[in-house]
């Protein structure tokens, strides 16, 4: 996550695809390099989904856990000893310092903090966000000007700020997962109801979509199986490229404080906990920070490759 | 006339969003299991000190009565307590802050200035930045050059700031000492103090946000390229320079410009993370502060100051939109 | 030290940040920077960095330690003689006593000394002391350390002096005499008048509000600049005369306050004495990781200095959920202290402890009722719980973030003994909330005190007395003795200091008799300076330097 806010929020993730309409008539196939970065990034998602499918028995082949102390692999200070952070057999990122807990565990554990957060809050903002959309694109007038106005306040809404604020009101019995899940699902939907709202409008009016209506199809079969299947490879990319941002903002959520709390493992919270070792135990930061830049990196691959494949004209979307 | 009822319309609905949004914010901390006075009681605090400094604060009224005189306190200030003793905060009143003894708009007017600076100068340069890449890279579409820019416009867009700018810092401030750690200094004190401070955060922010505008000049521009003018424009010998520069660009920056507007409006609200990993005190680190200090009018003062921002930047992006754009009618949400 | 979160932190109180801080891991013996005795120099400009944002400077709202950050511009009734190793004193700062007691101790009368002046050049009168105490009174200036109010007589109907209205238990039968009259005898009265609320400020000049940006000054310094989130400037007072005051040295011709630093990146620019690392201490304790650093390397080490035992943590037990007192003792032996220790950074961290007053305050008695070896005596706790009936004991344990790594310790040491401890983690202001207010709703929450003054009532009192239950205050295990509380009002009440002293033993052993709290250790912290800053002084009390002794080796 950035400070800048296309990025910072997973919601304007559509705005700048719809900003990027218009361009012209293919003049190539998709080029390689679209084609690898499929390959890639997606090696990379099922490398990390694998990691959270297998967290437990991949940190149990060495017996360990995200949550048991090691002290013994602490030496003058509480700092790990050995290279890299007390890298060995038996803790193949190392320990963290302080405590001792296995590294490679609070890693694997986390991601599945991260990975399921960022999967799931996108199927609420999908859900929220398809339905409202195609209402608001089929029946102009009301049902629409609602819609628009309240993406308005979303819009308008300083999205890591109430995040934050929300943090501190929500009891600490709710699970911190399913609060930022939903949060972030729920604050993800405008950018795909916008999409889904301007493709339904131009779509309704195509000739199959007429055809229908006249030959006395109801609005909801129109929309489920006429408009909603052209609807499907857009919204297939526009997911994929949203997640880095959802990924990235319970890692900064946590970063700050206020996401994740121990002794749940997280990217976040570990990035912000190892920087004050960064000089001392370096391996501390790398791993989980590294952790965050590759999956966030292999859905952005991802993304552009998969937004080539279903429409070569626009190639890499902003 | 029809761009002034235009105007009109999405100023009024401005108002309705902003009124939405401070009706969450005292929903939310009125849920919170806390009492605000029990910070200002003093120790050790007795139960009639608790409700004196309640009573004063005003914090001992009904949500929807503190959520009035909010509301009321913008338009026509806002007194606390009575005679000698009493707090005034002089209209237009966005609260006060008991815990720093000032008004929240004080308060916001003393962090702008450096948010401001963080925002517009990574602005500029990721602006800059972005688009040149962009052009270069369509201009050498499908060859090494682009490949690069496209592979390394992924990695910044993957990257998140706060984890690259803590890495420069220990890399340029403590490791190599060649830029400050952090902190900000005031351009009238000292402009290039100013500016030696700012490098750092600025660069981190502009590079990785110049990533995102890498790739949508460079899809805007291989569009342009493409379209017909260009082509009958390249058939009549007009030189390639003007064509690229003068004719393609132009389109091709519009929703660049879309994009600039929303994410700069957006961060001059408050940098928050590029604030944290820097320690520079700006709206985001008052925004922080508040939440952890549960000072419920800074807090919301500060997320209106930060909503109006961004609800201004969405106004004249869509008002130059569709000024400049005669695709697009006014009434486009 | 003036940010109210902060002064929660570094100064004061129950806090889960001064736990998490104080974990650390440094050199043994007390104070062994290699310069602490060298004259120093008069001269330069010494920095003080801090992580907090902004310094209110007013004093009617100041939790702060008399010898911090206020201290060298303010002065007061009495001031601390802090020594190295040594005890600290009660010592007359603007008056020329540390107070008459007469009444039996309920009155107590000060007169001013010749020569002391405002930054203005004005003579400080007794008016003003009692205007400036009066302040602290004001509905918009609440916030500060409060001892006086609820000691002062008709001080509850009392909202300060802004409307006119005077407090007539405060008597100034003339400019250079005041009089308090107290509701009940008190013997620590001189310490309650060190303390920030008894600053003079000039009749009228006051305001209620903005006071704290550049107050007027006492002290040898007075505040040139203070601006939020950058830097506060103290410069020379030349009013201020160096013979009327005992304890401070006023080396450096300029003190600057750095605001809003990271504490890491300021620990390593300490180290490495870049700039005007050399010149400059940190205010809060060394991060764990730079304490590594800093031990690792010999000319890091010197410029760390380390307190004597300091602020006891506890393991606090809600005595109103957990009744049984064989459980509550089971859980004294339960308790792993030297894991506790691991976690908090080591035996630098902190010695094990077993009394609730804490070493370096004036009658404390050593004993041990729980006697066992420093990770406990499982046995004799399952015993204890056998004997109790109890076979599935689970216990409630909150805990902020920074907690989390103690909590764990903890959970896994009564885990031996077949408790089941469930960790709550709540976010810091949600938590200072739920420990401290009506409801209780926890079985166990880890504390931290640091006494305000060093005395055993400031130790004891906030801690156990039943009158300190809920409503904000800190007797976190909820323990309400009727026996104890009349000790504690009997020590209160006698002015004989020795003998208030062997009152204050009595009541630490009656009240760890109940098993309220499990003492764990007394927390060490560790500074660093610069190479160039030198009498940087630790007393046996408080854990934190002397900032009214720093000087700079040779002028920058």
């Amino acid at each position: 996550m950035t400070d800048v806010t296309s990025r910072a929020n997973p919601r304007t993730r559509g705005t700048a695809g719809k900003a990027a309409g218009g361009a012209g008539a293919a003049d190539k196939a998709r080029s390689p390099y679209l084609r690898s970065s499929i390959i890639v990034g997606g090696a990379i998602v099922v490398f990390f989904v694998l990691l959270a499918v297998f967290a437990g028995p991949l940190s149990a082949i060495t017996g360990n856990d995200p949550y048991a102390e090691h002290p013994e692999a602490l030496g003058a200070a509480s700092v790990p000893t050995g290279f890299g952070g007390g890298i060995s057999a038996s803790h193949w990122f190392g320990v963290t310092p302080l405590r001792g807990v296995d590294l490679f565990s609070i890693v694997a554990y986390g991601t599945r903090i991260s990975l399921g957060i960022g999967l799931f809050s996108s199927v609420i903002s999908l859900v929220i966000g398809v339905t409202l959309g195609l209402i608001a694109g089929y029946f102009p007038g009301l049902a629409d000007a609602l819609i628009s106005r309240t993406m308005d306040v979303f819009f308008g809404f300083p999205f890591l700020i109430f995040a934050i604020a929300l943090s501190v009101v929500v009891p600490q019995s709710f699970p911190r997962p399913l609060l930022l899940t939903l949060v972030l699902g729920f604050f993800g939907w405008p950018g795909i109801a916008r999409l889904v709202r301007g493709q339904t409008l131009t779509l309704s009016k195509r000739n199959f979509a007429v055809a229908s209506r006249v030959m006395g199809a109801s609005p909801a079969h129109v929309l489920w199986h006429q408009i909603l299947p052209n609807l499907l490879p857009l919204l297939i990319v526009n997911v994929t490229l949203s997640i880095p941002g959802r990924i990235g903002a319970e890692a900064g959520l946590s970063f700050l404080g206020v996401g994740m709390n121990p002794p749940t493992p997280s990217w976040g919270r570990s990035i912000s906990d190892a920087v004050q070792w960064a000089l001392v135990d370096p391996m501390y930061l790398l791993f989980p920070g590294g952790a965050l830049f590759l999956l966030t990196f292999g859905f952005n691959l991802l993304g552009d490759g998969l937004s080539d494949a279903i429409d070569p004209r626009k190639g890499v979307r902003a | 006339m029809k761009i002034l009822a235009y105007i009109g319309k999405r100023v009024a609905s401005s108002l309705l969003v902003i009124l939405l949004i401070t009706l969450a914010l005292f929903l939310i901390f009125f849920l919170l299991p806390t009492n605000p006075a029990q910070l200002s009681c003093g120790k050790p605090c007795t139960p009639e000190q608790l409700s004196r400094v309640a009573a004063f604060m005003g914090t001992d009224q009904p949500w929807y009565v503190q959520m009035g005189n909010y509301i009321a306190g913008i338009f026509v200030g806002r007194t606390f307590g009575t005679g000698g003793g009493a707090v005034v905060c002089n209209a237009p009143c966005l609260g006060y802050s008991f815990r720093l003894g000032e008004p929240v708009s004080q308060l916001i007017a003393d962090r702008f200035p450096v948010t401001a600076s963080i925002a517009v100068g990574a602005a500029v340069l990721w602006l800059v930045i972005g688009v040149a890449t962009g052009v270069w890279a369509a201009l050498k579409r499908d060859t090494i050059v682009d490949r690069t820019l496209l592979g390394l416009s992924v990695v910044g867009v993957s990257a998140p700031s706060y984890l690259i700018g803590l890495l420069m810092v220990i890399a340029f401030a403590l490791v190599i000492q060649i830029f400050p750690s952090g902190g900000y200094v005031n351009f009238t004190d000292d402009p290039v103090d100013w500016f030696y401070h700012l490098i750092l955060p600025w660069l981190v922010l502009a590079i990785l946000s110049a990533a995102g505008y890498t790739r949508i000049t460079r899809t805007q521009m291989i569009g342009e390229l493409s379209q017909d003018y260009i082509r009958t424009a390249r058939s009549k010998g007009v030189p390639e320079s003007v064509i690229v520069f003068k004719h393609a660009l132009r389109n091709a920056m519009l929703p660049v410009m879309t994009m600039f507007g929303l994410d700069l409006g957006g961060l001059l609200g408050g940098a928050v993370l590029t604030e944290k990993v820097f320690s520079m005190q700006g709206l985001g680190a008052l925004l922080l502060d508040s939440v952890s200090n549960l000072d419920l009018q800074v807090l919301v003062g500060a997320t209106l100051f930060a909503a109006v921002l961004v609800i201004i930047a969405n106004l004249i992006v869509d008002i130059c939109y569709s000024l400049l754009d005669p695709r697009v009618t006014l009434g486009r949400s | 030290m003036i940010k109210k979160h902060a002064l929660r932190v570094a100064v004061a109180g129950v806090c889960a940040a001064v736990l998490a801080l104080s974990g650390c891991g440094a050199s043994n013996n007390t104070a062994n920077g290699s310069d602490g005795q060298s004259a120093g120099v008069k001269g330069g400009t010494l920095n003080i960095l801090l992580s907090s944002t902004e310094m209110d400077l007013d004093p009617a709202k100041s939790q702060g330690l008399p010898i911090t950050s206020n201290g060298n511009i303010f002065r007061r009734l009495t001031a601390w003689k802090v020594t190295k190793g040594g005890e600290t004193k009660v010592v007359p700062d603007l008056a020329t006593t540390t107070g008459e007691p007469s009444d039996d101790g309920k009155t107590w009368t000060y007169t001013l000394k010749d020569g002391i002046k405002f930054d203005d050049g004005t003579p400080i009168t007794s008016k003003d002391i009692k205007y400036g105490l009066e302040r602290s009174f004001a509905d918009s200036l609440t916030g500060g350390l409060s001892y006086h109010k609820t000691l002062l007589e008709g001080a509850q109907d009392y909202h300060g002096p802004f409307d006119g209205q005077e407090l007539d238990s405060i008597e100034t039968p003339d400019d250079k005499t005041i009089i308090f009259h107290l509701n009940a005898p008190f013997g620590d009265w001189p310490w309650v008048a060190s303390l920030a609320a008894f600053t003079p400020v000039p009749v009228g000049k006051g305001p209620a509000s903005g006071y704290g940006k550049t107050p007027v000054a006492s002290g040898p310094y007075k505040v040139e600049s203070n601006e939020a989130g950058k830097q506060a400037v103290y410069v020379r007072n030349k009013y201020w005369d160096k013979k009327t005051d005992p304890v401070r040295t006023a080396g450096p011709d300029k003190i600057v306050f750095k605001m809003s630093q990271d504490t890491s990146v300021a620990a390593q620019s300490i180290m490495q004495g870049t700039g005007e690392g050399k010149n400059s201490f940190l205010s809060g304790f060394v991060p764990p990781a730079q304490l590594a650093q800093a031990q690792a390397n010999p000319n890091y080490k010197k410029l760390l200095v380390t307190s004597g035992d300091g602020a006891l943590e506890y393991l606090a037990i809600n005595t109103k959920r957990v009744t049984d007192l064989k459980v509550r003792q089971a859980i004294e032996y339960a308790v792993d202290k030297k894991a506790y220790q691991t976690t908090a950074g080591g035996e630098i961290a902190g010695n094990f402890a077993t009394t609730l007053i804490t070493p370096g305050i004036a009658g404390r008695e050593k004993y041990d009722l729980y006697k066992a070896s420093s990770s406990g005596d499982v046995d004799k706790a399952k015993a204890l719980l056998k004997e109790a009936g109890q076979t599935s004991l689970k216990l409630k344990l909150i805990a902020t973030s920074d907690q989390a790594e103690k909590a764990s310790s903890i959970q896994t040491s009564l885990k031996r003994a077949g408790i089941t401890v469930d960790i709550q983690t709540l976010n810091d202001d949600v938590f200072s909330d739920a420990e401290t207010n009506n409801e209780g709703d926890y079985d166990l929450v880890i504390g931290g005190w640091q006494p305000d003054f060093p005395s055993p009532y400031a130790n004891i009192s906030p801690l156990f007395d039943s009158s300190q239950i809920g409503n904000g205050n800190y007797n976190l295990a909820r323990y309400a003795n009727a026996d104890v509380d009349a000790l504690i009002k009997k020590a209160t009440e006698t002015i004989d200091q020795d003998e208030a002293g062997k009152i204050w033993a009595e009541t630490d052993k009656k009240i760890m008799a109940d098993a309220p709290v499990v003492p764990l250790i007394y927390s060490k912290n560790t500074f660093i300076h610069g190479s160039n800053v030198t009498n940087f002084v630790i007393g046996d009390f408080p854990a934190y330097p002397d900032y009214n002794q720093v000087t700079l080796a040779s002028a920058n």
